[in-house]
């Protein structure tokens, strides 16, 4: 405020407010309709779809492809496994990370340098796709849900940005716990996480999101179908094989003719972003933080 | 003399092994506590690294990767003789290229631009609205993309016929000669909120009174803009271009994993989809990890030239 208020608002200065307006507002426009788009799409009669075009309003308010989705198994199959998955993953990825940034964040820890080094390196390099699956595969972990949540539990990325944040926390507040008895897990339960909360937040965000969205790992090593992920389910029905195939047995209930692929495929686009579209106005703030944590170097 | 000394050197090798015991013994829960990270590290990160040897190998499905015959560097040179994998490597670079120069400076402006809204309720709502794609996951954005594109049921056809556009509508998804657009696009309009964060909170932190000195001298705002704004996150920009540089092997594998179809392959197949399909579909191990390789030791090598460099223009700045 104070900066504007210093400036005569000349002709120019409104110019200038006008074109970063228009700019700025055909921008979020262009994020956000998309999203408005597809969720009227869903809410519409296949028939009066037919035609294309922009979506402000539903045609012809319609819920039959909702009540047809929601007659497969699968669709709550999947479901329930990207929710398993993300409160399972979160749970152990940040209790792992919590617990490996505690000791590297001590100067007294030794070893220390030499297993900071260590997980450094695996931003570098990594054995990649082929390794992985192979050992994946002689750990017998293929076709199970642990390999949704324990392959990729730790991300070094989130534990030096935790690790970065236990180092700003006064060292005498440990050295009196200490005094008084504590071992080393009380005062990290005790003393440490709950100062942290900020930065155990937003690393929770990270890998919250992340379990939610991921997919690779639905693909690389899991054909059951009791174990598909949502984001799998969902690329099986608005990829190239089509919705039809997909929703199996249910496609061809009596009412399909009446309803299109089209419409289909947006109804699931719709039930998987619900979750997010709700939730993620209060993470961002959290995101936020987080990036920032990530940004500042010790 | 000398065995005095070496008694001296003995006893002090053993007083420094007694230390260490000690503070083993004193401090062993945080040794208790780091094992399952550092398990984790060695099972899921170094043993892959181990298993890159079977790109040196011929390896089979049946046999361990212990026991495969050592078979130099014919892998690559197979790999290299192979025409898909030099088109995958040449896509992956333009793919990267075309992300870096239209991608990079979109969140600059970007953030400029936000920067100029002077109602604060404004400025927030722009940037959650921004940040919004950010939290979805690729194959939902196939199918926003696909709502907005489908030639026959799209968005699309409104946009068409309002820029006076008459003739027939190209699928843009299974389009050879728009596909890497589509690609570019749409990282673009994923990532560019998530990239205003830091460049914002770069320019919170400018000095006011820099602003006010340039009003005094007369600067409009466009100057102040260039002069003050943008030279303030200079630093930034160079730091985040540098790292952006140092990935260029990775083009975005979820992505074009999401979005590619058989229709596009000659122009969306990149390295990780190439390694997938050779290794997964096509059961190649070797082959498909000596593609893998190439493409994390090049990356490497990228990153730490880049690192370097940015230590350079800005000590504070860098990954190490």
């Amino acid at each position: 405020m104070s900066k504007s208020g210093l400036r005569k608002k000349g002709m120019a200065d409104r110019i200038a407010d006008i074109l970063i307006s228009i700019f700025l507002g055909i921008l979020v426009f262009t994020t956000i309709y998309p999203f408005w788009h597809v969720i009227m799409y869903s809410v519409s009669d296949s028939h009066a779809t037919m035609s294309g075009g922009l979506f402000f309003l539903p045609r012809s308010f319609n819920l039959l492809s909702y009540k047809m989705l929601l007659n497969t198994r699968q669709i709550f199959v999947a479901y329930r496994n990207t929710v398993l998955k993300t409160l399972v993953g979160t749970l152990i990825s940040v209790s792992l990370t919590a617990m490996t940034a505690y000791p590297l964040s001590l100067s007294r820890f030794k070893g220390r340098n030499v297993i900071s080094m260590m997980i450094f390196f695996t931003m570098l390099f990594s054995g990649g796709m082929i390794p992985t699956y192979l050992l994946i595969k002689s750990l017998g972990l293929l076709d199970t849900f642990w390999v949704y949540v324990v392959p990729g539990a730790m991300s070094a990325y989130n534990m030096f940005i935790l690790r970065t944040y236990y180092m700003s926390i006064p060292a005498s507040l440990e050295e009196s716990a200490l005094l008084d008895g504590a071992n080393p897990f009380q005062v990290l339960f005790r003393i440490i996480l709950p100062l942290s909360l900020p930065a155990l937040a937003a690393i929770a965000m990270f890998y919250g999101v992340g379990n939610w969205n991921s997919y690779m790992d639905g693909v690389l090593y899991v054909n059951n179908q009791d174990l598909q992920l949502l984001q799998v389910y969902l690329r099986q029905l608005i990829g190239a094989a089509g919705a039809k195939g997909a929703l199996g047995d249910a496609g061809d209930l009596g009412p399909a003719s009446r309803l299109t692929e089209e419409t289909m495929k947006m109804t699931v686009v719709t039930v998987s972003i619900i979750p997010i579209l709700i939730v993620y106005p209060f993470l961002q703030k959290y995101y936020t933080k987080g990036v920032m944590v990530g940004s500042v170097k010790e | 003399m000398s065995t005095m000394l070496q008694s001296e050197t003995l006893h002090k090798e053993k007083g420094r092994l007694q230390s260490f015991f000690s503070y083993i013994r004193k401090d062993y829960m945080l040794y208790l506590m780091i094992l399952p990270g550092l398990v984790y590290i060695l099972l899921f990160k170094y043993v892959p690294m181990y298993g890159v040897t079977i790109a040196f190998k011929d390896y089979k499905v049946t046999s361990d990767i212990m026991s495969a015959p050592w078979v130099g560097l014919s892998n690559f040179t197979n790999l290299f003789s192979r025409r898909a994998f030099l088109r995958a490597l040449q896509n992956n670079i333009l793919i990267s290229v075309y992300k870096l120069v239209f991608g990079f400076p979109f969140p600059i402006l970007l953030s400029l631009l936000i920067n100029e809204i002077q109602r604060s309720k404004v400025k927030k709502f722009v940037q959650t609205a921004v940040i919004l794609p950010n939290f979805v996951s690729w194959i939902v954005i196939y199918g926003l993309l696909y709502a907005i594109l489908s030639p026959s049921t799209g968005a699309i056809r409104s946009i068409a016929s309002a820029i006076g556009y008459k003739g027939t509508i190209p699928n843009l998804l299974t389009d050879r000669d728009h596909f890497q657009a589509v690609i570019v696009v749409s990282h673009i309009w994923k990532s560019a909120g998530m990239g205003t964060i830091v460049y914002l909170s770069a320019i919170s932190g400018v000095d006011q009174s820099l602003y006010e000195a340039a009003a005094i001298d007369g600067a409009g705002r466009w100057r102040q803009m260039w002069h003050i704004t943008l030279a303030s996150i200079r630093s930034t920009i160079v730091v985040l271009l540098f790292f952006r540089i140092g990935e260029m092997m990775y083009a975005g594998f979820d992505q074009i994993f999401a979005m590619s179809n058989n229709l596009v392959i000659s122009v969306a197949d990149i390295i990780d989809t190439y390694v997938y399909r050779m290794g997964l579909e096509q059961r190649k191990f070797s082959l498909a990890t000596a593609a893998g390789l190439f493409q994390s030791a090049i990356g490497m090598v990228l990153v730490l030239t880049t690192n370097y460099i940015a230590k350079k223009i800005d000590p504070e700045s860098g990954i190490m």
